[in-house]
């Protein structure tokens, strides 16, 4: 479907199960909304009409206070709301937990494009392709200022942060072309930051992919990276310098040199790079040198697809041997 | 006019009804403002905190530069102007005009001599390059990013301080202008109040300050 | 007199004044008379003139926003040009006008009268505070008028300490400074409630007025100050590459947000409860009728004034806080909706047996209710998490914050006005133009904002220059609305000038309401009251209704 052909649009179209349930949520919650507020809406109007001034109507009221009425309406509808409450994070709790076996993609935010790699190493601007049916996590970083990422159709948004990865995930179940938007202001073309999100079905996908792919995968990629920017100098073994192995660091725990332990994700491996002195592992002297100004972002993501499939033994691309 | 006592009181303004519930009004409405300072302060000394709680060794690298020594005086310097204050305080109720002035005066100079220790020690960091907002001064701990947030929270803590001091001197030395008048005393007593409790505030941030900033992880 | 009088009599003969020549206003003539006042009506007065001033530079640059989002390709202003139009729109909308509106104008000339007192606490620091209010507005204007800030009135970092303009440093200057007027415009009215209250005026003997003014001067002195020193790192950064909030230079992005919300968010009750002061009044004087459930809507402005400081993270839920983090400001924001349901209930039901006269002011009151309990709502399905994080940051909030910001409290401003009037000028509004006005207003307002509920459902992010063709019939239909609007506006502002000489003399007490202002003489005299009123009677003590029919 092609959006702009549409004059007047009102409603959004709704490309995956959380987007027909985010709807399902905001009627219900108008039908609610309504039921509360009809009181005061009628109530005022009839009142307006049938106590107005110099209209002989019956006046006489207890005078005192009304406690039960006075709570009462605090009350049950502060409950009643809070079943949309409830609603609302459940949705919010799907959306923050992505299923296991999502596919990943990298986005990148900067002023004002964005850029996506696929985990075989393909890279668009702006627009993003992606399967039917299949989980995809976005995995998202900026490189300057904030951004967020919004896909309408999937009635989801994530902020793009400089220095931190947050994530969004969707599993779109209608084919399409839809909108995306950068929804956080980032400056003179925030409103030109947008793309077209294609969900193909997966053959076509793969097809895609295969018109569109780079021979390399992204952890290939950072293979080469990897050496070129001399990490494999201490990281290797046989290496003079004493510095821990890669292989298996990914989604393990490390003992911190402050006592506690880390958990080594995304964010973990990036600050490493960057800012190798503000968490220092255990048992090793820190004399890994700061790459920061030096690998850009988009070298970075190759760099860490590389260090977690060192993670996962039978993930090693090119079937080469771990280090 | 030899030291002898001179009627005390206050002139009531013409909207509030009696003496009293113009003092209250002056006391009070100096408390809430104090409060507003305090806030403004707590916001910064809860960078300091947050600071040291996520990076303590940057917080001990820092405070090893700071001047202990000129820090620890500093408060002395504080107390005791804390204490001729008060001093000029109790001498205003007494109507001891003389002696009230003089305690304003020994205030003020105690709050000066922090200024210019507390300049000289400015001067010590501008010397020992430990002032990393200065593009054209190389800094010693650059390799630590978090000792930078910390240092420029230590300048701007001890700057608003300062300035808040300043201003502390230049009133008390204007109201010691007015109040050497001989009618002072029996309309304006309260002036003299009121002012003390902001003396008393701007010192109490200053012990906040020392052990925050200087005591901690050393 | 009656509407028909006015309409009958030939409208352009001055009519004479009734109150003696003594009152405030004309006590004295001089331009320095009013410059170096002491006298909070007065003052009440000059904030009435610079407010006015500001809403007008507001509203043009919502018109020229209003006027680029006519087409979707953004070919009327460049880029650069529409975002500091709304820039401009908002920091002026939020900062010099809103915020200051009700509490600084009706507050000042009000509140001391109100509780029988001659004047504020502190006469000197009221007219201070309108001097530090001018030139900080004044000197931002300058600022984001010919310089240009292109960050929106939120200067999220590290957009505002990096790329933006440069002009950025002196609107943040101007934000810390004005600052400091609502601190001590606050600071005056805390003192002057506890400390200056006639006797026998105890605190249930307040009207909602008052307690709602007390509510807002807690939330200015206790939210300002951290909104200063937000202001003030982010001018570190700029300025002196200070890390703070950019990761760049060893900052933390999110921070800013948390800093920046735990100040607005309180700010936006500071720009609601002083108009629900108002509809509190409005509403028993026209239904004469005692204000249903007094003690519950007095507590309530207290109980939202608290709870206010702990739900700013409601503007973060898809920034990547945690996940608990979201969940619990989301709950919290459904309990702050609790006290402004209490409100609105008891409204309603102190109309049921009134006798109530639709004047002016109780149009525009009951059109606030109807557009605040919108704007209410829709404020709580972006609490709802899941609805959030679809439509954040797109025209669903700014629907939002207008049906609550303009349909509320800016409504709520023009109730008040017109149900003060007599007392500010001593002259009566004609009474058929303000109900065309209202109508205007009404009709305009509704045209303007409820498509943008659509378009934001659809998608369309906010602060948008360009946007899909798919956008444009209702981006349109917005427009026309605005333009309406526009014109009810421009009503109000002719006709209450008109009326300053050609109105009718307003009597000390046109609407037979309760209340101390009414007992003195409109406009009233230089220190409100001869003598200072002993009060021995319940707020809004409207008497038996049968005999009134
Ligand atoms: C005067 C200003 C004002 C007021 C009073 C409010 C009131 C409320 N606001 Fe709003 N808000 C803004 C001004 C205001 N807001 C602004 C300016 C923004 C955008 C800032 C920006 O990003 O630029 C914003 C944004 C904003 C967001 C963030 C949206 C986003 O960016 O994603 C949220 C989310 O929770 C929110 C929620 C609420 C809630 C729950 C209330 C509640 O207090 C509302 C309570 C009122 C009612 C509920 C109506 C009356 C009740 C009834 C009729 C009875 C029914 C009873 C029940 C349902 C219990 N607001
Ligand atoms: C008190 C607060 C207040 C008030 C009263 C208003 C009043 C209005 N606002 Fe405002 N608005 C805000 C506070 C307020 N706003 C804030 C805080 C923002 C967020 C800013 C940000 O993102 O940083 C905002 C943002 C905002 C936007 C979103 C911009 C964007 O995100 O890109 C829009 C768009 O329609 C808008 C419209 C209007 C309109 C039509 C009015 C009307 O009520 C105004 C009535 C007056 C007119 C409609 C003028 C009529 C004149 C003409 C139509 C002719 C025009 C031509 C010339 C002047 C030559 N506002
Ligand atoms: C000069 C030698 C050196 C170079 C070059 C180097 N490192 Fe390191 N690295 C170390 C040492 C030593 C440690 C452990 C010290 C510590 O963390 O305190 C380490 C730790 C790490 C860790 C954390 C490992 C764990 O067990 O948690 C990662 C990830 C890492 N390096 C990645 C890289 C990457 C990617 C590069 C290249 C861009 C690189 N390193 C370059 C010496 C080096
Ligand atoms: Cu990127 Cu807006
Ligand atoms: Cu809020």
């Amino acid at each position: 479907m092609n959006l702009s052909q549409y004059p007047l649009l009102l409603w959004p179209p709704a490309a995956s199960a959380i987007a027909q349930e985010t709807d399902w949520l905001i009627l219900a919650w108008t039908a609610l909304a309504l039921l509360l507020v009809a009181p005061v809406f009628v109530g005022m109007t009839w009142f307006a009409f049938h106590f107005r001034a110099g209209r002989n109507v019956h006046r006489g009221v207890r005078e005192g206070r009304n406690h039960l009425l006075e709570v009462g309406w605090m009350v049950i509808p502060f409950v009643l709301t809070l079943i949309f409450f409830a609603w609302g994070a459940r949705v919010f709790d799907e959306d923050w937990h992505p299923p296991a076996g999502a596919t990943e993609i990298h986005a990148i935010g900067r002023q004002w494009m964005w850029k996506f790699q696929h985990p075989g190493g393909q890279s668009e601007i702006n627009d993003l392709h992606v399967p039917l049916g299949q989980p995809i996590v976005i995995s998202e970083i900026s490189q300057d200022v904030i951004h967020s990422l919004y896909i309408p159709a999937m009635r989801i948004q994530m902020e793009t942060l400089p220095d931190r990865y947050t994530r969004l995930w969707f599993k779109a179940d209608r084919p399409g072309v839809y909108r995306m938007f950068c929804s956080e202001y980032c400056g003179t073309d925030h409103s030109k930051m947008d793309g077209e999100l294609y969900v193909m079905k997966p053959a076509d996908y793969e097809a895609w992919l295969a018109h569109a792919g780079t021979a390399d995968s992204l952890a290939a990629e950072g293979k080469v990276l990897f050496s070129s920017y001399g990490c494999a100098g201490c990281h290797l073994p046989g290496a003079t310098v004493r510095a821990p192995s890669l292989a298996g660091v990914y989604g393990n725990p490390v003992p911190m040199a402050d006592g506690g332990t880390i958990v080594a994700d995304d964010s973990y491996i990036r600050d490493k790079i960057l800012d190798p002195d503000a968490r220092k592992v255990a048992g090793y002297k820190q004399i890994m040198p700061s790459f920061k100004g030096q690998i850009p972002e988009d070298r970075l993501v190759p760099l860490i697809a590389y260090i977690k499939s060192l993670g996962a033994p039978n993930a090693e691309p090119n079937g080469e041997p771990t280090p | 006019m030899s030291g002898a006592a001179v009627p005390v009181g206050i002139e009531v303004a013409e909207h509030f009804q009696d003496a009293n519930q113009q003092r209250h009004a002056a006391v009070f409405g100096m408390w809430l403002w104090l409060a507003t300072e305090l806030l403004l302060f707590s916001g910064l000394f809860l960078v300091a905190i947050v600071v040291r709680v996520m990076y303590p060794d940057a917080v001990t690298a820092v405070a090893l530069h700071l001047k202990f020594w000129i820090g620890a005086t500093n408060t002395a310097v504080l107390i005791c102007s804390s204490l001729t204050m008060s001093a000029a305080i109790e001498l205003s109720r007494l109507g001891w005009r003389r002696g009230m002035l003089a305690c304003m005066l020994a205030t003020a100079s105690l709050g000066t001599l922090f200024l210019a220790l507390k300049g000289y020690e400015y001067w010590r960091d501008y010397v020992e390059h430990m002032t990393p907002f200065f593009g054209f001064r190389p800094y010693v701990l650059s390799g630590d990013r978090a000792t930078q947030l910390l240092v420029d929270d230590y300048f701007i803590i001890t700057g608003l301080h300062g300035l808040h001091l300043t201003t502390g001197v230049s009133v008390l030395l204007g109201l010691a202008w007015i109040a050497r008048r001989p009618s002072f005393l029996r309309h304006h007593q309260h002036r003299v109040e009121v002012f003390g409790l902001y003396w008393h505030f701007i010192d109490l941030i200053w012990i906040s300050v020392f052990p925050i900033l200087y005591l901690l992880n050393r | 007199m009656s509407p028909s009088d006015t309409a009958l009599r030939d409208p352009l003969t001055p009519r004479p004044t009734l109150g003696r020549p003594d009152d405030y206003l004309h006590s004295e003539h001089t331009l320095r008379s009013w410059l170096l006042t002491h006298d909070h009506k007065r003052i009440g007065i000059l904030y009435l003139l610079s407010i006015t001033f500001f809403f007008i530079i507001g509203a043009i640059a919502a018109g020229l926003v209003r006027l680029s989002l006519i087409v979707p390709n953004g070919m009327i202003f460049s880029n650069d040009t529409y975002n500091r139009l709304f820039s401009i729109h908002g920091i002026v909308m939020v900062w010099f006008f809103l915020i200051p509106s009700i509490p600084n104008t009706f507050g000042n000339f009000l509140l001391p009268i109100m509780i029988g007192a001659k004047e504020v606490a502190f006469p000197r620091l009221n007219l201070l505070s309108w001097y530090i209010f001018m030139v900080a507005s004044l000197f931002t204007l300058a600022d984001v008028v010919i310089g240009g800030v292109d960050t929106g009135w939120t200067f999220y970092a590290p957009f505002s300490t990096t790329f933006s303009s440069a002009w950025v440093v002196p609107a943040l200057i101007g934000v810390i400074v004005v600052g400091f007027s609502s601190i001590l415009t606050g600071l005056n009215f805390v003192v002057t409630v506890h400390t200056m209250r006639a006797p026998g005026m105890t605190w249930f003997r307040m009207p909602i007025f008052v307690w709602t003014m007390y509510a807002t001067s807690l939330i200015f002195l206790l939210a300002t100050p951290v909104l200063t020193i937000t202001m003030l790192l982010l001018l570190m950064e700029r300025g002196f590459h200070i890390g703070v909030f950019n990761p760049a230079i060893g900052g933390d992005p999110v921070l800013f947000q948390h800093m920046f919300w735990f100040y607005s968010h309180p700010a936006v009750y500071i720009m609601v409860l002083p108009g629900m002061g108002v509809i509190s009044e409005v509403v028993p004087a026209f239904a004469q009728r005692r204000l249903f459930g007094y003690r519950f809507v007095a507590y309530a402005s207290i109980a939202l004034a608290t709870v206010t400081f702990l739900v700013w993270g409601h503007h973060m839920f898809v920034n990547g806080m945690s996940e608990y983090a979201s969940i619990a400001f989301s709950i919290m924001s459904f309990v702050v909706a609790v006290p402004s349901a209490v409100k609105v209930y008891n409204w309603t039901a102190t109309m049921y047996k009134g006798a109530i006269k639709l004047r002016t002011p109780m149009i525009f009151a009951m059109g606030y209710v109807g557009l605040f309990v919108v704007g209410g709502i829709t404020g709580l399905y972006l609490a709802t998490l899941g609805v959030d994080e679809h439509v954040h940051d797109t025209y669903f909030v700014v629907a939002h914050f207008h049906y609550i910001m303009v349909g509320g409290t800016s409504i709520a401003f023009l109730a008040g006005l017109h149900y003060w009037w007599p007392k500010f000028t001593g002259r009566m509004y004609p009474e058929p133009w303000g109900v065309v006005a209202a109508l205007f207003i009404f009709i305009g307002f509704n045209a303007t904002f409820f498509p943008q509920f659509i378009l934001g459902y659809l998608g369309m992010p906010r602060r948008y220059h360009e946007y899909p063709p798919e956008f444009q019939i209702l981006n349109v239909l917005s427009s026309v609305g605005a333009t309406i609007l526009g014109a009810g506006y421009l009503f109000p502002m002719i006709y209450l000038v008109w009326s300053l000489r050609f109105g009718d003399p307003a009597p000390a007490n046109p609407w037979d309401a309760k209340g101390l202002e009414w007992t003195i003489a409109s406009p009233p005299p230089e220190h409100n009251f001869a003598r200072v009123p002993q009060v021995d009677f319940e707020p809004y003590d409207y008497s038996e209704r049968e005999q009134r029919t």
